[in-house]
């Protein structure tokens, strides 16, 4: 009773400190919410492929950009012990144009296993030459299903045959298309459009050198082996590794996440700091009245439920406020932008605003507890 | 009601060279329904006396007795719940809680003592009506003249029924004629509920209208003329 009749007896100042609370927690929703979309937007296309492990050329510190397997190395992979099944997967940064502007991409060759990516618009089949499954944040490029775009400036163009989701790669969309399609932008890329003088022949004649060859290659194994068990075998001619672990490697991404992580775990600490010293304020000056309450039989198990039942009233509204702040900032971002709400790892962040707001009420209890209530007799508040 | 004896009461702060004598061999006792004024200069051990009969001070020798057995002897929390059951207690300040209205600052005692019940309510109420107050019930403390907040503190600590009253210059912030009012309220609720009352005061006269008078300086009894 006395904590909410005391919440509503001073309104303004409760709906200031829930205010100020409240944009604690959304900036930690932010934050949480974007570790997520930048961990998709860096690295969905990779972590996503469909495959128990993942092989790379030896040495490249399992970076895709770097990894070229040739014929032979996929042979050799395909005729290890415990391997079941394998495809290629051929990577390649293209540039797209489109309207007039031009934006970058990534190009993924699936050798097989279309049906991996979820379709969100288009037809589901698997792409034929020259075409192309792409991740939907295209659209905010001005891509369209059915559109034949200009990559520039090797003079190739792809035409998009459907739109799939969660599958972008360093924050630009992912192309997938078919292993002949890759390795001709492969090549083609490479060598900029430009026939080399010294390079031995013609793109023509290089991208057929990659034929049966990949970037990387997507393993199946059979029941019983483990990814160890791979990694042992081809080490250290290939590095082997899981598609999530394959994930966070690269690109700055291991830097990245503990940065967002750590922005989130201070903003949950000056949380914490705000509802503490603000409840102890509160107590501090309220010294006299609760010694009369005090004195009066309160006990302090009665005075610290109720500093708990406003704090939890409190957090609770700033609660609200944050995730309402945070879902507004979301929804009017971009959806190139890295924001990606994840209801389990909110309401982790909504739990850890809840222990930060009780640890702090933890001060309020000590100055609680040393109040005398024989104080309320003799000293005189004013 | 009981009889309320207070036994060669001592109390000593600190030790040593800044040890203080608050109270030294303080004894008188009161019948059900007498008002005892304690009357003193500033820092003869007034308020320590009520706190020791409150127990929110132990003494340093002596006992309090009520109807025979002795009271002093009690942890805080044991003290806490004697209070809720048998001590109303009027501060000098009125130490009303300025969010709640004149009614729940009553009904705030019974709260205290676990639920409010409907018992409750109507003695609130009737208490407010008594001390003049009904049209005031649902104001709060701010909005309050300081005689009213005063007569509210004394019906906030007849809430509990109790058998002992310790008053602690419950008008020094008034003018005579409020001063008047509170306390004859307050000796009417004695005498008719015969409960034990005992009220520092520095105002002579105010200590005339009570049933026996004690004057402290330097925490012993002196003689007085009442
Ligand atoms: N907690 C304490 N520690 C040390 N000395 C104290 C303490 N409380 C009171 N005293 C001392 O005990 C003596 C009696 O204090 P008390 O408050 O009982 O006086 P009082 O008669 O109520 O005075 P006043 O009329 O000013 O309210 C004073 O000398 C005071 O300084
Ligand atoms: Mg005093």
């Amino acid at each position: 009773m006395l904590a909410l009749k005391e919440l509503l007896g001073s309104k303004l100042k409760f709906s200031l400190i829930a205010l100020i609370i409240g944009l604690v927690v959304s900036l930690t929703m932010l934050m949480s919410a974007m570790s997520e979309g930048l961990v998709t937007g860096m690295t969905g296309a990779k972590g996503t492929l469909a495959a128990d492990a993942l092989v790379f050329q030896g040495d490249t510190q399992l970076a895709l950009e770097r990894s070229l397997l040739t014929t032979a190395d996929m042979e050799t992979i395909r005729r290890t012990p415990g391997v079941r099944e394998v495809y290629g997967v051929g990577h390649a940064m293209i540039s797209v144009e489109a309207g007039g502007e031009v934006f970058d991409a990534r190009v993924f060759g699936l050798g097989g296993r279309f049906d991996q990516l979820p379709i969100v618009a288009g037809s589901s089949g698997p792409p034929g030459p020259g075409e192309a499954i792409v991740d939907v944040t295209a659209e905010a490029e001005g891509l369209a299903v059915g559109d034949t775009v200009p990559l520039t400036p090797i003079d190739r163009e792809l035409k998009i045959i459907a739109f799939t989701e969660g599958r972008r790669y360093v924050m630009t969309p992912a192309f997938y298309v078919d292993m002949v399609t890759w390795a001709d932008l492969y090549v083609a890329s490479a060598l900029r459009g430009e026939v080399a003088e010294d390079s031995g022949g013609s793109p023509a004649t290089q991208s057929a050198s990659l034929e049966g060859g990949a970037s990387i290659a997507a393993v199946d194994l059979t029941a019983g082996t483990t990814v160890d068990d791979l990694a042992a075998e081809l080490e250290p001619a290939f590095e082997v590794t899981t598609p999530a672990e394959a994930a966070e490697a690269g690109n700055g991404m291991p830097v990245m996440v503990l940065a967002v992580n750590a922005i989130q775990v201070v903003s949950l600490l000056i949380g914490a700091l705000v509802i503490g010293v603000f409840f102890y304020i509160m107590t501090l000056n309220k010294t006299g009245q609760i010694a009369a309450v005090k004195a009066l039989g309160a006990s302090d198990g009665y005075l610290y439920r109720q500093l708990l039942l406003q704090i939890i009233v409190l957090v609770s509204a700033a609660a609200f406020i944050g995730i309402a702040l945070a879902l507004g900032s979301g929804s009017s971002m971009p959806p190139t932008m890295a924001f990606d709400p994840q209801v389990g790892r909110w309401l982790i962040s909504l739990a850890a605003v809840y222990l930060m707001a009780l640890v702090g009420s933890l001060f309020s209890l000590r100055s609680i507890l040393s109040i005398d209530p024989a104080t309320a007799l003799d000293r005189a508040e004013h | 009601m009981r009889m309320l004896e207070v036994r060669n009461i001592s109390k000593h702060y600190g030790h040593g060279r800044t040890a203080v004598r608050a109270l030294d061999d303080v004894s008188f006792s009161l019948e059900p329904g007498q008002l005892l004024a304690v009357l003193g200069p500033s820092g003869s051990g007034k308020t320590t006396l009520l706190s020791i009969i409150a127990g929110l001070l132990h003494p340093t020798e002596g006992e309090i007795v009520l109807g025979g057995r002795p009271i002093h002897l009690r942890s805080p929390r044991e003290a806490a719940a004697f209070r809720r059951r048998y001590v109303g207690l009027v501060f000098q300040e009125h130490h009303l809680l300025p969010y709640l209205t004149a009614r729940e600052n009553l009904l705030l005692v019974p709260h205290l003592s676990g639920r409010i019940t409907g018992r409750d309510r109507t003695r609130a109420k009737s208490l407010l009506a008594e001390f003049g107050l009904e049209e005031r019930a649902g104001h709060r403390p701010a909005m309050l003249s300081g005689g009213e907040r005063q007569r509210v503190a004394v019906a906030r600590a007849l809430m509990n029924e109790p058998e002992i009253m310790l008053v602690d210059e419950p008008t020094a912030n008034l003018d005579t004629q409020h001063g008047n009012q509170v306390l004859e309220l307050l000796r009417a609720q004695i005498h008719a509920r015969a409960m034990t009352c005992v009220m520092v005061t520095h105002d002579t006269r105010m200590a005339e209208q009570a049933d026996a008078s004690l004057r402290l300086i330097d925490g012993r009894t002196a003689p007085t003329g009442a």
